[in-house]
């Protein structure tokens, strides 16, 4: 199915957001979309970054050197169609969880996207977000979400004041708590570690839920 | 202590023997294919390692018939049995564990497989197994769990390795809990080839171009993708995982260099796309691999390569790519969550041929909405494909319902099974309600085997094969010999059932 864009949000020389006409699609918040140019036969998924309630489509893309799709993507003009087949995947929070559970959600770059969207469709969620990050540069969007519900680790950034690392460096400092429900989006590794982390210090395996970016 | 790992000779009425195949799920054939089961063998190899005794028993492939295999079985005396489950052998397996728990007293049995994690307590209830690992990890969750039942008498009641259903008594089952596999690939072992006996897998397999050949070690564990509502890499409680192309690449040099693998085949989820895709192949350049007369292959998904990574990996040899088109119209590829659409699909087997590739494409008929206008719609453009020189294989299936898949769990929902048996689940008939007469779906299968004798077809391949170098023509003539015999056996397979539609067993 094809959706215009309507425009290429640049944060980062390396990352941006895509905004598509929304149609009458539906999605769950934190489903995956895959999305590929036009008839070029090759397409990849992202997680949706917009709320459900939002009147478009928008996706946190990091470019990929020499990516074959993060790259085309970011030369559409506005009024371009894409090719997007979806709404995928179980990485989801539903409103009536939304409503009764505390969360944790830990990110790495643009996995923050599928959380963003969680914000963005449930204003009331009782959350916490853990999000890593390698410059201060790529706080994206940070007036989106609670200041006092936010946590950066910066790991490459000298004049960073706040915490100075890795998220699972962060993880090891602090006390878990083993009633909320905790997210893992990002690299592979840092889900990995991450989720070691958590069932070391008590968490049960029932409640973390992940979603590795490649 | 001694472990078997261990598969059946499984002979259904016909004579014929279940045997895995496509989607990994099991069908009857009388002639042979035998695939390794990698992550078994890396269980194997691991368990191996830590100092335990391992027979690897396979009967299938060690060509034993059904009592020679119990005899065997008996005589190695094992103190656990490891099976793997899939639904249209569920019942043998039931019925073998009694047996065996009777005379083999004081051996455990630990049931694997996509079956039986998502349904532990069924088969506790239905036999004498003592403990269902509710992980398709199965590697990683015997490398812990082997060792606790070793060390720990009290086992039963507590063992704190999640992923598992264990047996306390009778009718009182011990959840440990979801299973995740979050351990990275790399620490899984290369399977030791000797232990797994690999001449055994190594010729009867077609998936192989030219022989021997071999399954690689796990470089992808499930897919990437995961979303297709029929397919077994799908589910909340899978987790997709790779190896690192540098220890994929040390395999695959040792499996060349002290095997004389000529062929290797990754069969274990999804390959490598991008990056990792480029890396690998250009570490196979990098090492000389692509000059040792070895062909390589993978299972992938339309819409992964872009032309430079295509042309990167025909210079390093691969030819082989199994790529599974399921149906040819928009809305059964939506329906089935495959992620991309018709249009794809042509433009990305115009590249895989023009950099050599053999494309061999997986259809499915039999959905339980495929209408009319999609069934011929899927056969025109297979024929149109083939007759193109798009794709030089094709293997045809019944969709079945398997493993409580979402497409499984969505026929249940929807009342559109025909059958509870799980002996009706062996892909030999259809077993949903359809629009259309199910004669309708076997004959169209049969239409699509047909293209493999129609002289467009053989006149294409003819050209084809005058572009190859003269080296390849012996293993094409051997290839194409075994292709023959095998698209027979799947016609008879898979029509066996036709004007037979009453012979499913009804609710």
């Amino acid at each position: 199915m094809f959706y215009k864009v309507l425009n290429i949000r640049s944060l980062s020389p390396s990352t941006y957001i895509l905004r598509l006409e929304r149609k009458k699609i539906n999605f769950k918040p934190g489903q995956c979309f895959n999305i590929g140019l036009k008839a070029s036969g090759i397409n990849r998924e992202y997680s949706i970054y917009s709320g459900i309630n939002e009147p478009y489509l928008e996706f946190l893309i990091k470019e990929v050197q020499r990516g074959s799709v993060s790259s085309a993507l970011r030369k559409a003009n506005p009024g371009e169609e894409v090719d997007l087949h979806g709404p995928y995947g179980s990485f989801v929070v539903s409103p009536d969880e939304a409503k009764h559970n505390l969360f944790t959600f830990i990110a790495t770059g643009t996995g923050i996207a599928p959380f963003h969207s969680f914000i963005r469709t449930y204003p009331n969620i009782d959350y916490r977000i853990i999000n890593g990050i390698r410059t201060a540069k790529e706080q994206y969007d940070y007036g989106h979400y609670n200041s006092s519900r936010l946590t950066t680790c910066i790991s490459r950034d000298d004049y960073w004041n706040g915490f100075k690392g890795r998220v699972t460096d962060y993880l090891k400092t602090i006390n878990i708590d083993s009633t909320h429900i905790y997210f893992l989006c990002g690299n592979q590794n840092m889900i990995q570690e991450s989720y070691e982390l958590l069932r070391v210090k008590g968490v049960s395996g029932n409640q973390i839920f992940t979603e590795a970016f490649f | 202590m001694k472990i078997a790992i261990s598969y059946p000779p499984i002979v259904n009425q016909d004579g014929q023997k279940a045997m895995v195949s496509q989607n990994r799920n099991v069908q009857f054939f009388k002639k042979p294919t035998y695939l390794l089961p990698v992550i078994h063998g890396q269980a194997a190899t691991w368990l191996r390692d830590l100092g335990f005794d391992i027979y690897w028993d396979d009967g299938n492939s060690q060509l034993k018939n059904f009592d020679q295999w119990y005899r065997d079985l008996l005589k190695e005396s094992p103190n656990i049995i490891v099976f793997e489950s899939t639904t249209p052998v569920m019942k043998f397996y039931w019925q073998l564990i009694n047996r065996l728990k009777s005379d083999l007293s004081g051996c455990l049995i630990i049931m694997t497989g996509y079956h039986s994690m998502r349904k532990p307590e069924e088969t506790l209830f239905n036999s004498k197994t003592d403990i269902v690992l509710r992980s398709n990890h199965i590697d990683f969750a015997l490398r812990k769990l082997i060792p606790y039942i070793d060390e720990h008498s009290d086992w039963r009641s507590n063992c704190p390795i999640e992923g598992l259903m264990i047996r306390r008594d009778e009718n009182d089952f011990f959840d440990t809990g979801n299973f995740k596999q979050i351990e990275p690939l790399d620490l899984s072992p290369d399977i030791d080839r000797d232990l797994v006996q690999w001449r055994n897998y190594a010729y009867e397999n077609g998936n192989f171009m030219q022989t021997p050949g071999i399954y690689s070690t796990s470089v992808i564990r499930d897919c990437m993708f995961g979303k297709c509502t029929f397919c077994r890499y799908n589910g909340p409680d899978l987790t997709f995982s790779m190896r690192s192309v540098k220890k994929s690449l040390d395999e695959y040099q040792k499996l060349i260099e002290d095997y004389g693998a000529r062929e290797i085949f990754d069969d274990s989820g999804v390959w490598y796309r991008g990056e990792e895709a480029r890396d690998f192949a250009k570490g196979i350049i990098d090492r000389g691999l692509h000059k040792k007369d070895c062909y390589f292959g993978f299972n992938t998904r339309f819409g992964y390569f872009d032309e430079d990574t295509m042309a990167l990996l025909s210079k390093a040899n691969f030819r082989f790519v199994l790529i599974g088109l399921e149906a040819a119209d928009e809305e059964t590829l939506n329906r089935l969550n495959k992620g991309y659409g018709p249009g794809d699909v042509e433009n990305n087997l115009q590249l895989f041929t023009k950099y050599g590739f053999f494309p061999h494409l997986t259809i499915m008929v039999g959905y339980y909405w495929q209408s009319r206008e999609q069934l011929k719609n899927t056969v025109k453009t297979i024929q149109n494909l083939m007759f193109k020189g798009l794709a030089r294989t094709l293997q045809v299936t019944l969709c079945t319902p398997l493993d409580f898949t979402p497409y499984h769990q969505e026929c249940i929902e929807n009342k559109v099974l025909l059958t509870e048996d799980y002996d009706d689940f062996d892909m030999s008939k259809l077993i949903v309600k359809t629009p259309v007469p199910h004669d309708e779906y076997y004959a169209a299968i049969r239409s699509m085997y047909d293209i493999a004798f129609h002289p467009k077809f053989l006149f294409k391949q003819i050209i084809f094969l005058a572009r190859l170098k003269k080296k390849d023509w012996q293993f094409l003539f051997i290839y194409g010999f075994r292709a023959i015999r095998r698209v027979r056996q799947h016609i008879f397979n898979l029509t066996k059932h036709q004007n037979c539609e009453t012979k499913v067993n009804p609710l």
